[in-house]
């Protein structure tokens, strides 16, 4: 047994420290992973006026910071008791789909994927890379790579096309962003009823010439990781293996139903139901629920081996029960209060910045991969125009574009890890580019259409009273909820739980967080350069972590 | 003299070489991401060593390297130890916190439990550690430069800028102050020019550019965001936006444009695309000292603008009373004044026929061609082309089928 520490784990957002045993034959035992960043936005937005949650929350994460000013807006528009206009509407889903869209291709090709690039793949396992290269790759007609190994030299940093090319798309999906957003990673256009952008019939359409950029680039991406993945567990099954976690999945869903969302937490379960992708949680494979009530209200979350002193016992719970009438948990961030407490790491006991969420007491995967398995199992998800839900998997139709009209179809896999993660991130940027094809298109008929849905701001009032809300969205790596308490206008509680939260999160009464367990069940399969333990971060890296939004 | 071809031929030697190192305070990697979307230069153009009287960069970045934790943290330390063999710039994302003086614990913190750490592996151990022997040091973003959002009121880090941490007489191995870029997030183009302009200054290239009084790069923020923003005029006008989505000048709700410095609406925010006020957000201040408290609450409009705005609204209203005058004389082309008839297929030019405007505009070309020659008086003599009109002309019937359109035109009173 010896023992490694990594610190700082490279190509994830933010600082992740991490330490292991490890024995002879490279099996990894007592994992710990660190959040080694506090800002503290939680303490810096009490006692502040409500109308700079949005601007300053958004600020949390420089990589989702479009998702989370949504999602403040969203939970400012429950205690205003407001709902946008639907094109409103419809423009933020742009937006928030857009947000995925930049970093989906950062994360499969400049971040994850360069672990199976050639010079990685050499150095690690020349056995797997000399089967790379005498590989056909099935997807050529669509990606145009003859070879598997020709996918992993384009993969290479800098100097590989596939590594390239994500950095332009990542550009014109960001320049999509900011025609309608203003600015990237924080725009500055959201506001509580909708949002402030001007929105004229050249907007929309230099929106829509770079999505649709998308449909061609998003298939060729799918085409790309299933023939990598397909090839790596052909070459050796204990790829399987890497990165192997239970099908534990939450999820808040994304885009929501301008016909459908009222800003109301009494219908939330059923506006929730209506979004672009299906909120939800499984565990061990099996849908729970698909009421975003149920998943936020089954949330509780534990500072163990966090920074932090616990706040239960030392302030009154602000609910016992929701307005619905569910029991609340002392530990719910209705509940919570952050009480940082800075101290060296003590791997035994408190060393992460990042608090460790549960939902149900059971240790939680998030993220785009999430969404899709939940929208594919729930089989509810109302918009059919591009994405057919199938119960098992989700069809994606696209239209002609410069490939023909054509269909792709990701399916449930029977075991989940490191690869199958991958891929589904890659299907996951279909999922995005369809979800704002659409939008955009109801966002032409709507502007067609004229009256006051097509309008993009409702007028609200701030009430003087004591009111909460809550805010679910869906970023980049998915689940994201902002709980707000207002009294006399100025926040009183401000609570944020990020997707990377779940995943980094460290012990809770001594059960292992998700990355802590699946860096456990991860072999070591590397047949030179051994000490630079390839499968390891692969398993990390196919999490896509963002630390600073986890701790924030 | 012979063209020194330096940069065109790869490899590049040794001194044709820098290095950049980036490390991370008390960020959100928003700034790392504006730095990865920007083009001009952009990231591939600089470690692939496109650009001729650039140096070959080498970027260690914990986001973009191959390498983790004691392998990655190396580079770090024998940077700070003057042993790469090449200069380095050392760029800072993020707050600085108060950590040095705590007694345990740290806010950001990489490389700690590596060989190569460096006390407890906080960041501000590397900064003190890397800044001595950087080349050139530039905080990139808000919260680098100023503080930002970590250091507003009831923060618990006790939060500051780099300039704060090293301290006024800072100077980098080759002589400059901190270099300060904000923005929160900045537009990823300012950066990425003001490095590419300050390896150009430290390699000879070219001349060290100009920096103002907080360090910012001059070239980019000498001037309001105001004066190159698109609303402006409405804003000359007297015509402002009563709620977000409106068209008009964003100053009445929330826009503290006049007073801040700022390139985003001239540069757009990514590829000339965007902007703040370009798409319809008014501007919260997120490039200037001060950042957030000195802005808040957001969506108010800044007291001064009650002035301001209110002395526009007198003079503005009649200044585009007059311009309205004028626009009507412009929407003519002088063939259609010989004709005497301003129809077009899409409806008929705005006041061609009124006898007060003829006379206003004798009066205003008079003072126009004053001291030149009378192009108006010349092209009333022009004879009218004898083609015009010439489906009429050949018998052409077109007029079944073209009503639909008509609906559709807006004229310019109704806009």
């Amino acid at each position: 047994m010896t023992t490694i520490a990594i610190d700082p784990v490279s190509r994830v957002a933010g600082p992740l420290a991490l330490q292991a045993e490890v024995d002879a034959s490279g099996n990894f035992s007592d994992a710990t992973t660190s959040a080694s960043i506090f800002r503290g936005y939680e303490v810096l937005l009490r006692e502040r006026d409500v109308r700079d949650a949005i601007f300053i929350s958004s600020r949390a994460c420089g990589i989702c910071g479009a998702t989370h000013s949504i999602t403040s807006a969203l939970a400012l528009e429950m205690m205003f008791g407001i709902r946008p206009p639907q094109f409103g509407i419809t423009m933020r889903n742009l937006l928030t789909t857009l947000d995925n869209m930049i970093d989906h291709p950062l994360h499969l090709f400049t971040r994850a994927g360069l672990d199976y690039s050639e010079p990685v793949v050499r150095a690690t396992n020349p056995e797997l890379w000399t089967a790379a290269e005498a590989t056909a790759a099935p997807g050529v007609d669509i990606h145009g790579l003859k070879t598997i190994g020709a996918i992993m030299t384009h993969m290479t940093r800098y100097t590989g096309d596939l590594y390239r090319e994500a950095l332009a798309m990542s550009r014109t999906a960001c320049e999509a962003f900011v025609i309608i957003g203003g600015k990237y990673p924080h725009p500055q256009t959201i506001v509580p009823g909708g949002i402030s952008s001007t929105v004229d019939a050249s907007d929309l359409s230099l929106t829509l010439l770079r999505v649709v950029k998308f449909l061609d680039y998003s298939r060729r991406t799918a085409a790309i990781w299933d023939d990598l993945v397909d090839f790596m567990f052909e070459a050796n099954a204990g790829y399987r293996s890497v990165g192997a976690a239970p099908a534990n999945f939450l999820d808040l869903g994304l885009g929501d139903d301008p016909e459908a969302y009222d800003g109301t937490y009494e219908r939330a379960a059923s506006w929730g139901e209506r979004r672009w992708a299906t909120p939800g949680a499984v565990l061990n494979g099996r849908l729970q629920t698909t009421s975003v009530v149920d998943i936020d209200i089954g949330v509780e979350e534990f500072v163990d081996s966090s920074f932090y002193d616990d706040w239960t016992g030392q302030s009154q719970p602000l609910l016992t029960t929701d307005p619905l009438g569910n029991a609340v948990s002392a530990r719910h961030p209705w509940n919570k209060q952050t009480l940082p407490k800075p101290a060296n790491a003590d791997l035994r006991g408190k060393h992460s910045w990042s608090t460790a969420p549960r939902w149900r007491n059971n240790a939680m995967e998030t993220g785009a991969a999430a969404r899709l398995w939940i929208t594919a199992v729930a089989n509810t998800m109302p918009h059919r125009g591009f994405a057919e839900p199938t119960g098992s998997g989700i069809r994606f139709g696209f239209p002609q574009s410069a490939l023909p009209q054509g269909e792709i179809e990701w399916r449930v896999p029977e075991q989940w890890g490191a690869l199958e993660r991958n891929r589904a991130r890659a299907y996951a940027l279909a999922q995005s580019t369809l979800i704002a094809y659409e939008n955009v298109l109801v966002g032409f008929d709507l502007a067609r259409i004229g009256g006051p849905e097509a309008g993009i701001f409702t007028h609200y009032k701030i009430p003087s009273d004591h009111v909460i809300g809550v805010g679910y969205g869906g970023g980049p790596r998915g689940y994201v909820s902002h709980h707000v308490e207002v009294d006399s206008k100025v926040i009183r509680n401000y609570q944020i739980v990020s997707p990377s939260t779940f995943i980094a999160g460290s012990r809770a009464a001594g059960s292992p967080g998700p990355l802590e367990a699946a860096i456990m069940a991860t072999p070591s399969l590397a047949t030179a350069g051994h000490d630079r333990h390839i499968d390891l971060m692969r398993t990390i890296r196919s999490y896509d972590l963002c630390m600073s939004c986890s701790s924030h | 003299m012979a063209i020194d071809f330096r940069g065109q031929s790869a490899p590049a030697s040794e001194e044709g070489m820098m290095h950049v190192f980036w490390l991370s305070g008390m960020s959100c990697d928003g700034c790392s991401v504006a730095m990865l979307g920007a083009s001009n230069p952009s990231i591939e153009d600089l470690v692939l060593d496109r650009v001729p009287d650039l140096p070959l960069v080498v970027m260690h970045h914990p986001m973009i390297a191959e390498e983790s934790g004691a392998e990655l943290m190396a580079q770090y330390s024998a940077a700070g130890q003057n042993q790469l063999g090449a200069p380095y710039i050392l760029v800072v994302e993020g707050s600085i916190p108060d950590d040095q003086a705590l007694s345990s614990g740290a806010f950001a913190s990489m490389g700690a439990g590596s060989s190569a750490a460096r006390g407890r592996g906080r960041a501000t151990d590397w900064i003190v550690a890397l800044a001595p022997n950087a080349a050139a040091t530039i905080a990139i973003g808000t919260c680098a430069t100023w503080g930002g959002i970590p250091a507003a009121a009831g923060n618990i880090t006790r939060s500051m800028s780099l300039m704060d941490f090293l301290g006024g007489g800072y100077r980098s191995s080759r002589g400059l102050p901190v270099v300060n870029v904000p923005g929160c997030a900045p537009q990823g183009d300012n950066f990425m020019e003001t490095l590419a302009n300050i390896m150009r200054g430290l390699t000879g290239n070219r001349d060290m550019p100009q920096f103002d009084e907080l360090g910012r790069p001059a070239w980019l923020f000498d001037q309001t965001v105001h004066v190159h923003c698109p609303k402006a005029g409405y804003y000359e006008e007297g015509i402002f936006a009563e709620e977000p989505g409106d068209n008009e000048c964003l100053v009445e709700i929330g826009c503290w444009g006049p007073v801040v410095q700022c390139n985003i609406v001239e540069r757009g925010a990514v590829n000339h695309l965007g902007g703040c006020m370009v798409a319809g957000g008014a501007c919260i201040g997120c490039t200037m000292p001060g950042f957030p408290d000195k802005y808040s609450p957001f969506y108010k409009a800044p007291p001064g603008s009650a002035i301001s705005g209110g002395l526009t609204k007198v003079t503005g209203s009649a200044i585009r009373r007059m311009r309205l005058m004028s626009m009507k004389m412009a929407n003519r082309e002088p063939i259609w004044e010989r004709a005497g008839d301003g129809t077009t297929a899409w409806g008929r030019a705005a006041g061609l026929d009124s006898p007060l405007e003829r006379i206003n505009g004798k009066f205003y070309k008079k003072l126009q061609y004053k001291g030149s020659v009378n192009q108006a008086s010349r092209n009333k003599l022009q004879p009218q082309p004898q083609s015009m009109d010439i489906l009429r002309q050949k018998g052409v019937d077109v007029e079944a089928s073209t009503d639909v359109l008509q609906e559709h035109v807006i004229t310019r009173e109704e806009l």
